[in-house]
């Protein structure tokens, strides 16, 4: 028989040239690589030989009769009264309010049982996504929808501070002719130059907003004859009002006279002529 | 008249005692020399900038109100070049500073040098000791040194090694940033904003401006040859004229709503930090000056409403909501403007 063992150890130590080795030992890899599967498969022969040499197994041994061991019944008992050997939890002692909101789980429990609760379940979160979805879109484009619900918008973060007087509501000839009587030219040169605010306003002339200035008004009326008296009235009434300015009589008629202009002007008149002011010993600070 | 007896003056109209009548509706302080004077200025800076009234006219509204600015801009609007325009009209000594990441508290305000010769300390003045200081790039210097600008801002003085330098007057710190860049620059400290009197932004300008600023340059007449601006103000005149800004004519009733419009910045939603008191202060010393540079011996709510964005703007901070939201500081102080009203 072939031992191909043999003959590749008599080929590797043959005494050859170097190519010839080099030639031997790349077909040794060769073989070894092709041939390794069989060479380490255990021949039949030898498995047959191992189990052969297998030991018997004994028979059972059936001459010793042991008792069979019984726990002991008190015992038991003892220790199934302990604590620690409780599986099952007992049912906490509950006071009403508990046993309400039992009662409420249960009920949800089993409405939530059913198939068709099931459903309205399952698109109620849809429907919750979608409005959580819709509010962030619209919290994001910062839209008020509170007026769809009847109410009034939402105010601006400052809500305005209330006007000491409302213009539309002042009736300024009263008003201007005590504050003239009791000599205070500086309240009645105010009060005559809000009433000038007033009819602009009233004839669409000047967009009437409690933060403008005098000079915003000013600003929003057409170049003319009206905007100039306009301007000289606002120049007085800041002079007087903001400057403090100490009214004699006749200063306070050159303001009034201009104020008249601007109320002429939008009358598409003359303006009347002022009654005489008498000049007060004290002056209004 | 109608009901002449039932009248009843409103709680502040008290008669007051006999006074001399004042001349008719005119100033009553003679502001001939202060106008004239601040056209100059406009004029000699007009020599070389273009465009850009507001803001000089905001820049000259400081300089009477004894304030410090902090000049705000993208790169190339002229921001450096108007605040050295601005010293130049001044005839007060000037230093300049460029702020960088590793400037020491010591390279602005001096140190202490040891002199073998009479084994003595001396105290050698940093570039900060002069009266028109332009620090340019304020926001490259990190927290340590901008907080050594802390007392020279507010209290005109230097302490060192336990001794006190004051300033002479005036004292201006003109100040400029970029609010792009953010590599390498540190925010400015809250209190340190705070000692400006105004923040003002310098934008591009107009097409027909920036035709005119290539004009000028195309021609060889638009160089920056600041030789060109001279002196109109000495350190005397400003006094002089600081003094006729201080007493201005303020109502009680502009006073309120000076204190209405800062006290509205605490209470604002958008808000996470208001105002200090100390810009209830500037804005009246700004509205004081910016009326006299308009010819009035007395403050208008057009002075007050004008000047309110430039010395609120870097005093008050969003909620990070409202930053989020792309809010801005000056949009805010617009809703509290017309939330305000107006003393009439």
């Amino acid at each position: 028989m072939f031992d191909l063992r043999k003959f590749l150890v008599q080929l590797l130590l043959t005494p050859v040239g170097r190519p010839t080795r080099v030639a031997g030992r790349l077909l040794l890899g060769l073989l070894l690589a092709a041939g390794a599967p069989v060479l380490a498969a255990p021949t039949p022969v030898t498995l047959a030989a191992a189990q052969r040499q297998r030991p018997q197994a004994l028979p059972p041994d059936r001459s010793t009769t042991l008792p069979p061991r019984r726990a002991n019944a008190a015992r038991l008992r003892e220790l199934a009264a302990q604590r620690e050997f409780r599986y099952v939890e007992p049912a906490a002692s509950t006071d009403a309010w508990d046993a309400f909101w039992a009662r409420v789980w249960h009920w949800l429990g089993g409405l939530m049982s059913t198939p068709a609760s099931r459903v309205a379940w399952k698109y109620g979160i849809y429907a919750a996504v979608l409005g959580v979805l819709v509010y962030a879109v619209l919290k994001l484009l910062q839209v008020d929808i509170t007026g769809v619900f009847g109410r009034s918008g939402r105010r601006s973060p400052l809500a305005y501070n209330t006007a000491a007087e409302n213009i539309h509501e002042v009736d300024f000839p009263t008003r201007i002719a005590e504050a003239e009587a009791a000599g205070n030219f500086r309240l009645a040169t105010r009060l005559g130059y809000l009433e000038v605010l007033k009819r602009l306003t009233d004839r669409g002339l000047i967009n009437w907003q409690p933060d403008k200035t005098n000079h915003a008004y000013l600003a929003e009326l057409a170049p003319g004859v009206l905007a100039d008296s306009f301007r000289s009235a606002t120049r007085e009434f800041e002079y007087v009002w903001y400057g403090e300015l100490r009214l004699n009589a006749a200063l306070y008629q050159q303001a009034r006279t201009n104020q008249r202009a601007v109320v002429a002007t939008l009358a598409g008149s003359r303006p009347a002529p002022l009654a005489p002011v008498a000049s007060p010993n004290t002056l209004p600070a | 008249m109608e009901n002449e007896n039932t009248f009843q003056p409103a709680e502040n109209q008290v008669a007051a005692p006999a006074a001399a009548v004042e001349p008719g509706f005119a100033p009553r302080t003679d502001f001939a020399r202060l106008t004239a004077q601040t056209a100059e200025i406009r004029a000699e800076i007009g020599k070389i900038i273009v465009g850009q009234a507001d803001l000089l006219e905001l820049l000259l509204t400081a300089v009477l109100a004894d304030g410090h600015v902090l000049l705000e801009g993208v790169p190339g609007v002229a921001k450096t070049l108007m605040a050295k325009l601005l010293a130049r009209t001044l005839e007060v000594p000037f230093s300049r500073i460029q702020f960088t990441p590793d400037m020491m508290p010591s390279d602005v305000l001096g140190t202490s040098v040891f002199r073998q010769n009479t084994g003595e300390f001396e105290f050698r003045r940093g570039p900060i000791f002069a009266s028109v200081v332009l620090i340019d790039e304020i926001n490259r210097a990190p927290a340590k040194t901008q907080s050594a600008l802390f007392e020279v801002m507010e209290e005109r003085t230097v302490t060192q090694d336990g001794t006190t330098y004051a300033m002479t007057e005036p004292f201006l710190v003109l100040a400029t940033q970029n609010p792009i860049e953010q590599e390498g620059t540190y925010r400015l400290p809250e209190a340190q904003l705070d000692r400006f009197l105004f923040k003002l932004h310098v934008g591009y300008p107009t097409l027909a401006e920036e035709v005119q600023i290539l004009t000028g340059h195309h021609g060889g007449q638009g160089s920056t040859n600041l030789e060109a601006v001279q002196p109109i103000l000495s350190a005397a005149d400003l006094a002089q004229l600081r003094q006729q800004v201080r007493q201005q004519r303020v109502e009680a009733n502009i006073l309120e709503y000076i204190a209405k419009l800062v006290g509205q910045t605490r209470a604002h939603k958008a808000l996470y930090l208001g105002a200090s008191p100390r810009a209830s202060l500037a804005l009246l010393n700004g509205a004081k000056a910016l009326a006299a540079l308009r010819g009035r011996d007395f403050v208008t709510p057009e002075d007050v409403q004008f000047l309110a964005p430039s010395v609120l703007r870097h005093r008050i901070m969003l909620t990070p909501e409202r930053e989020m939201e792309g809010g801005t500081p000056d949009e805010v102080v617009k809703q509290i403007i017309q939330s305000v009203e107006v003393p009439r």
